[in-house]
């Protein structure tokens, strides 16, 4: 039995309600309990901001497609060095880092869970692989479904329940958490050398529309019951004027369920331009906050882009082409079979480029036009807009009006003619900061009911204890102090466990990995179903025996079982 | 002042020693160093015999003379040097010479691959052959040499002055196959042959005094011009990539 106590914790818990109080938080065995013996250790805070551990729902950070990012780049593995440190192994990457690397900075910043944003199902087992590498985070990773040939036949059948029966199937194969698509349907089409420029565009050869597509599995998502909704990167990402479709896409989706959203839209900064072209590039971070002020059936994330060097890498393959055409630097491309593919280039985000300087407002925009903080999470899309490690100084930017004008003032001159930022006066408090980067992303990704993202009696004894007091620092001018205080925690205890002291990893820790199994009936069991194994064996070059994931590659192996109405 | 190490005889060991720590400046404050052999940390005395006369206050004045059998295991002898003289008396080890941006470093056997890499500054000298990557850049690294002069009085293996940013290579034997890879700005001059010269180049001059095979078809003939008493027939390229960067050549051929 291990007890730990948290003595004079000025903490901040969204999901219960608590804003800046002082207590004490005992933990006993990996949980929050009520109180523990005289004999437990004790840490005193003496009032430093304690939250929850925080969360990201979309970061980039094991699997075939982060792995190719550090191969092909070895200026990055060459940027950020680090020796072995006590327990802590050599790390090395800045933008793409070794699994180590990831799991270190993101302990010091007090992250405990994160969710692989995209994992080609084929692909599962090197993405679980790297999750057993990542020690100080518990893991999840969605599975991509934009381009699956089953799924899009039944939709073209209209056959919501066998899409929902695929999904079940292959989510419970691969040991994924939730449904991705992205650019649904554009993927697909890429492997034809094409694309979908919206919603509304049919796929080569299967002839359904990437709208279809959308909600047809947000309906079988629903079906299957999932802790998280449908996580969607929509068509047409990076193209002036892509907002309308945006707006279209959001337009497709019904409100389904009254625990969570029905769709989660990740980076849509990079969803929100306006203009015709790259010369009247402009920002519509309004129309679609607006839109989603309206709509609580909606979460999106801020894909905050950050200036620097850095790798995108993405699912969505003819984007990245088109990327690769306009920096004309170094590209990969990759396709997986019957599922999807993906792309990778590096880029530098400028200062002096105006587009550039756009897209950094758009992200700020977003966040600080969705009126509700639940609606809204603290993202970069890691590494695609910026490597996480910029999180400390994004959360400083919105907490201080100051900060973005001096930022403002070192951007493109003709920025200021194309957005609205310079005109937001709203700086967000410490406790929408917390929602946004630890309890809004717990209730997004339907984890609060395990225990995740606040400190109630029973959660997961995951804290963050960063080394400022807020009664004493005013964020709208200290922003300086704000970036310290959440670059690096004072404490950060991953299941009971101090898994960091001031930066520095003091254990080698033991993740644990979710996923689902939806309980379909026997006869949505694709496992058993002719014309699916069938297809499979045709198409495949893996048998359908060899392609689930074996329970070896999972650590700590956390099964969330639901009760599917098919 | 003068440091003379002598490597002492060991048996049987090819275990490459890390000796970085082997640069002039490092020698004003006495000769309490440190090299490693594979994973275990050893003092200078326990590798060579050292000797020092006289005194000096700067690296300037600081000559380092390293001889004895089995020199090849020597690594990065000279890595960040930025003043003085480092001679060798005999075969140096890879990356001799990394970085450096000052100073001379006089090699009076052969050099193993990575000679004088990503070097900003100061001058090599190399009195018998160079191996592969010879004054090149590195795997993450944007540029290679970008100023100094490395001189190879032998051959040179392939990738000699890969991304070369800078500075002047001389070779006066043969180089091997990518001569001047990537090369965006610097001179490069081959007093013998070399395949595949220039290739993907940018910027600055590559002089070949012997003959170019495999030339790549990617070179714009421009004609034959006089240069210092010799007749060299001019290209520009590499226009793949819109570079320009001018390749002169004796002699060239393409591939059948």
């Amino acid at each position: 039995m291990s007890e730990l106590l948290i003595k004079n914790a000025c903490v901040i818990d969204p999901l219960r309600g608590i804003n800046a109080e002082t207590m004490d938080i005992a933990i006993r065995d990996g949980r929050i309990v009520e109180e523990v013996s005289s004999a437990a250790e004790v840490i005193d805070a003496h009032g430093a901001l304690t939250l929850p551990g925080g969360i990201d729902s979309h970061t980039h950070i094991c699997g075939t497609k982060v792995n190719f990012g550090r191969y092909m780049s070895p200026e990055d593995m060459r940027a950020g060095r680090t020796s072995r440190c006590g327990p802590m192994h050599a790390t090395s990457g800045y933008s793409v880092p070794t699994t180590y690397g990831n799991s270190y900075r993101y302990s010091a910043m007090g992250y405990t869970t994160l969710l692989e944003g995209a994992m080609a199902p084929l692909e599962a087992r090197h993405t679980h692989e790297e999750f057993l590498y990542t020690p100080l985070q518990d893991t999840m990773a969605n599975a991509l479904f934009d381009g699956n040939w089953g799924i899009m036949e039944a939709i073209r059948d209209d056959d919501t329940k066998r899409v929902a029966a695929i999904i079940a199937w292959t989510l419970q194969a691969v040991k994924a958490f939730a449904v991705k698509l992205t650019n649904p349907g554009g993927t697909e089409a890429w492997q034809w050398g094409k694309n979908v420029s919206c919603i509304r565009d049919p796929v080569p050869y299967f002839e359904v529309t990437p709208a279809e597509i959308i909600t047809s599995i947000v309906e079988a998502n629903e079906l299957l019951g999932l802790p998280h909704s449908v996580h969607l990167h929509c068509n047409n990402l990076g193209t002036p004027g892509n907002y309308t479709c945006t707006l279209g896409t959001l337009g497709l989706i019904p409100d389904l369920n009254p625990k969570r959203q029905t769709l989660y839209a990740t980076h849509v900064q990079f969803h929100a331009y306006g203009g015709s072209g790259w010369k009247d590039f402009c920002s519509k971070s309004e129309p679609i906050a607006r839109f989603v002020n309206m709509r609580p059936q909606i979460v999106i994330d801020m894909g905050q882009v950050m200036f620097g060097r850095t790798t995108t890498m993405t699912a969505d393959g003819p984007m990245e082409f088109n990327l690769y055409r306009l920096h004309h630097d170094k590209w990969s491309n990759h396709d997986v079979e019957l599922e999807t593919g993906s792309g990778i280039i590096p880029v530098l985000y400028r200062r002096k480029n105006l587009v550039n300087s756009i897209m950094w407002a758009i992200g700020l925009e977003l966040a600080l036009l969705t009126e509700s903080p639940w609606q809204c999470m603290l993202t970069t899309d890691n590494p695609n807009g910026a490597p996480f490690v910029k999180y400390p100084e994004i959360i400083a930017l919105l907490m201080s009006k100051k900060y973005r004008d001096a930022e403002f003032a070192t951007i493109h001159p003709d920025t200021g003619s194309r957005v609205p930022l310079p005109a937001i006066e709203r700086e967000l408090d410490w406790y929408e900061i917390a929602v946004m980067t630890r309890a809004g992303q717990a209730r997004a990704l339907g984890i609060q009911d395990l225990g995740k993202g606040h400190l109630s009696l029973g959660a997961e004894a995951d804290v963050a204890i960063y080394p400022i007091r807020i009664d004493d620092v005013d964020p709208s001018v200290d922003y300086e102090k704000v970036i310290e205080a959440f670059s690096r925690t004072e404490y950060t205890i991953k299941r009971g466990r101090i898994v960091s002291r001031k930066g520095d990893c003091i254990v080698d820790g033991n993740n644990a990995t979710f996923w689902v199994r939806p309980k379909v009936s026997d006869d949505y069991d694709m496992g058993k179903d002719p014309d699916f194994i069938k297809k499979f064996d045709r198409y495949y070059t893996v048998r359908m025996r060899n392609y689930p994931v074996q329970d070896e590659y999972v650590n700590r192996s956390r099964c969330i079982e639901t009760e599917a109405e098919i | 002042m003068k440091v003379t190490l002598t490597m002492k005889p060991v048996a049987r060991s090819f275990i490459p020693i890390e000796a970085e720590s082997i640069i002039p400046k490092n020698f004003l404050s006495g000769t309490d160093l440190s090299v490693w052999r594979g994973n275990r940390e050893l003092s200078l005395d326990d590798i060579f015999s050292v000797s020092v006369e006289g005194e000096a206050d700067n690296p300037e004045d600081v000559e380092i003379v390293i001889s004895g059998d089995g020199l090849f295991r020597l690594k990065r002898v000279g890595e960040y040097m930025d003043g003085g003289k480092i001679t060798i008396l005999g075969d140096i080890g890879m990356h001799c010479g990394n970085f450096m941006s000052g100073g001379t470093i006089e090699i009076h056997g052969s050099a193993d691959g990575w000679l004088g890499r990503e070097m900003a500054g100061g001058t090599i000298l190399c009195r018998g052959d160079a191996a592969d990557y010879c004054a090149s850049g590195y795997r993450g690294g944007r540029k290679g040499m970008t100023g100094g002069a490395v001189e190879v009085f032998g051959r040179t293996g392939d990738f000699l002055a890969e991304n070369i940013a800078g500075g002047i290579v001389t070779v006066h034997g043969d180089a091997g196959d990518m001569a001047g890879a990537e090369m965006r700005d610097g001179t490069l001059i081959i007093h013998g042959d070399c395949s595949r010269p220039a290739a993907n180049m940018k910027g600055g001059s590559c002089y070949i005094y012997g003959t170019a095979h495999a030339l790549l078809p990617t070179f714009k003939k421009i004609g034959p011009v006089r240069h210092e008493g010799q007749t060299l027939i001019r290209f520009t390229g590499d226009i793949a990539n819109r570079g320009k960067g001018n390749l002169f050549v004796k002699d060239y051929k393409y591939l059948d």
